[in-house]
């Protein structure tokens, strides 16, 4: 199953230069928000998160980042493109985990669609969490 | 007929496998039925139901080839 919106493990930096490389070709747009998440080292009774497993639903994903986006499209007029990658397998604590690229005309829309962006992905992307610690036990999130 | 069943998250750890088949069920609540059977611990998880990459409330009559997925709330990001 083919995905735009998925990567194996972390989100890397070429992806991240890639995007902002190719979002310099659109020329509509005069501002670009990019949201980028992180693993978190929690501490949990004591053990402290070394990495995130992430696994997901392909074909959902799609259907629901599809959805994600035209939702977005549909409520703010002046967005031009939105790009999703979300990590799945392992992900180390300190590296990125989600990308989210919002352009837009003008800045205040590219900010506020960008949130909102993140937000739908939180409640509506199938994707699951599994918290692995420095001892190797782990945690569904 | 057959249907694919999909375990995603916990459950993929709870029912030992992220994917089973089951034959000649009639439709999702029967399915269900069947899942706590096999897997009698699955009954302390929250999860909710898609049906071919659809997500439903419904109980629905399954067809041959279906997929259906069980999922534990989402955490992404």
């Amino acid at each position: 199953m083919e995905t735009n919106y998925l990567t194996d493990g972390p989100v890397s930096q070429k992806i991240i230069t890639h995007l902002i490389e190719k979002m310099g070709g659109k020329t509509d747009s005069g501002g670009h928000m990019i949201f980028l998440g992180q693993v978190r080292a929690d501490v949990i009774d004591g053990l402290k998160v070394k990495a995130i497993e992430y696994s997901a639903y392909i074909e959902l994903v799609n259907v629901e980042a599809e959805k994600i986006k035209k939702t977005i499209f549909s409520e703010f007029a002046d967005v031009k493109s939105i790009e999703i990658v979300h990590s799945t397998g392992i992900v180390n604590a300190g590296e990125i985990s989600l990308l989210v690229f919002v352009s837009a005309g003008h800045r205040h829309q590219a900010m506020q669609a960008c949130s909102k962006t993140v937000e739908l992905i939180k409640v509506n992307l199938p994707v699951w969490k599994k918290e692995i610690f420095e001892d190797d036990s782990h945690k569904w999130k | 007929m057959q249907v694919k069943v999909l375990f995603f998250g916990v459950l993929a750890e709870v029912s030992g496998t992220g994917i089973k088949h089951y034959h000649d069920v009639r439709s999702i609540s029967d399915l269900k039925l069947r899942i706590q059977d096999d897997f009698p611990e699955i009954v302390h998880y929250n999860f909710r139901i898609s049906l071919n990459s659809e997500l439903t409330d419904d109980d629905i009559e399954l067809k041959s080839e279906d997929v259906i997925a069980l999922m534990p709330p989402f955490a992404g990001g």
